[in-house]
């Protein structure tokens, strides 16, 4: 009833007049009738001169619903642009509203991903700038796909290495976010291989050979760099050394520490590699080497390590197991999950 | 008669009766949710303001960015009363204020000015 509170006056008019042809009818005089036209009158002018108004305002109002349409076509547009210099996943959480402008970071366990190519500077050297440009694109732009398809978030080019993370933005856990960068590695070797071939058939020279170090920790990550310029990145001893497990590298292949092993071991075929003591880290660290994926059956028949702090660890070889073992060995270990459930310790 | 003075919101416009020095302004936009609750009082006290007899000259400006429909109802009315005051004897400006390449604001300033003869309007681009 907003619009007839503003018209209290016209319907006080309207109430007394026809209260007055209800009370007298065969008596309302000819003043009455005059002042009602009158009434009448104005009314039917604030009425018209409401309408031109209302229209003018509807008018405005599709004026500025167009400029604001082509506003946001061009915002689209530099969006778009904007969408191929930074990460996918930030970009997205950027326009979507989740990320703010500050220089703000917060600690997440993430697994690093660092790549280089093998010998690039000499590459680089020999070969002509537009060749050089040529497949360096090509070899980007796949890496990148792949590094897409597993959900990485590609956090820089750095000449011609790259750098990616797992577990931010978004994390799918800790295990599938190592698992997810790791076969992502694994990809990207098998199809380099197959580059490198259909490359030297066109003429290329020199593969493309690439390193890959991976690591999973605790790494800062968020904006990072000065109020008027910042990048979302991720800083931290971890990241280092992923970078410097890639440096140790063998060519074309991947190679990870401890704590990226640990959680992805049941998956690949691996292989430990020396103690490595590397520049800027304190402690020696351990590594491991991929050798390959293993098929579903083989993940299945992983042996199962139950590592308990203080004790010796227990290991299940699930393929000498016959199926009434398996269940019995199911059973007691149910029993013992509710046992050690109900264990307090007040 | 005391003074008004209203803070201007994102709906509803500044509001302001300098008493003294016989100054009444809406400034900004106006949709307000309840045009009725938000305009009633301090219009009431206007337009009775309005119908007194004043020795100085009544200034009457409007600085309106937006106004919806039912805004637009009561500026008319007001515009009715600023008229009656100025028949009653008053000296009455009117004073539009619009954004110099704002042509609809414009438009709207001398749609409301035909309801005044007595009193003078002036359009104010700023």
């Amino acid at each position: 009833m907003e619009d007839s509170s503003v018209l209290r006056k016209e319907e006080e008019i309207l109430v007394a007049y026809q209260t007055l042809i209800a009370n007298q009818p065969d008596n309302v005089a000819p003043h009455q009738v005059t002042a009602l036209v009158g009434h009448y009158a104005k009314l039917l002018k604030s009425y018209s001169r409401q309408l031109r108004i209302s229209d003018k305002n509807e008018q405005r109002l599709h004026t500025i619903s167009e400029e604001l349409e082509v506003e946001r076509k061009k915002m689209e547009g530099i969006a778009d642009q904007l969408s191929k210099y930074l990460p996918t996943q930030i970009y997205e959480s950027i326009f979507s509203g989740d990320q703010t402008f500050e220089i703000k970071t917060r600690r997440k366990l993430l697994t690093v991903f660092f790549s280089d190519i093998q010998g690039f500077t000499q590459i680089s050297s020999i070969l002509q700038p537009e060749v050089l440009t040529h497949y360096i694109n090509r070899y980007f732009s796949e890496l990148s796909a792949i590094a897409a398809k597993h959900g990485g978030t590609i956090d820089k080019y750095i000449g011609d290495a790259m750098m990616i993370f797992f577990g931010d933005p978004e994390s799918r856990g800790e295990q599938e976010d190592a698992l997810a960068c790791v076969r992502m590695a694994v990809e990207m070797q098998a199809r380099l291989a197959q580059l490198n071939a259909e490359w030297e058939s066109e003429g290329l020279q020199y593969p493309l050979i690439t390193r890959i170090g991976i690591n999973t920790g605790w790494c800062n990550v968020g904006n990072f760099g000065s109020t008027d310029r910042m990048a979302y990145t991720i800083i931290g001893g971890e990241v280092n050394l992923a970078a410097r497990i890639e440096s140790k590298c063998e060519p074309g292949g991947v190679l990870m520490s401890f704590d990226t092993y640990a959680l992805v071991k049941d998956y690949f075929e691996m292989e430990e590699r020396e103690l490595l003591s590397l520049k800027g880290i304190s402690r020696p660290v351990q590594t491991y080497s991929v050798r390959r994926m293993l098929t579903e059956k083989e993940q299945q028949e992983q042996p199962i390590d139950l590592q308990i702090p203080g004790q010796e660890p227990i290991r299940i070889k699930t393929p000498e197991l016959t199926l009434p073992e398996r269940l019995n060995l199911i059973e007691d270990l149910k029993r013992t999950v509710q046992k050690l459930e109900g264990i307090s310790h007040d | 008669m005391e003074n008004i003075n209203i803070a201007a919101t994102a709906r509803t416009p500044a509001l302001s009766l300098d008493v003294a020095s016989r100054v009444f302004t809406l400034e900004g936009e106006s949709y307000p949710e309840d045009t009725k609750k938000f305009y009633e009082a301090p219009i009431a006290q206007v337009q009775e303001f309005l119908s007194q007899s004043h020795e100085g000259a009544v200034t009457c400006q409007f600085k309106l960015k937006y106004f919806n429909s039912s805004s637009a109802k009561v500026i008319m009315d007001l515009f009715t009363s600023m008229e009656s005051a100025a028949e009653a004897g008053n000296s009455v400006m009117v004073e539009w204020h619009h954004i110099a390449d704002d042509d609809n604001m414009q438009e709207l300033g001398e749609e409301f000015s035909e309801e005044l003869n007595a009193a003078n309007f002036k359009l104010v681009p700023f």
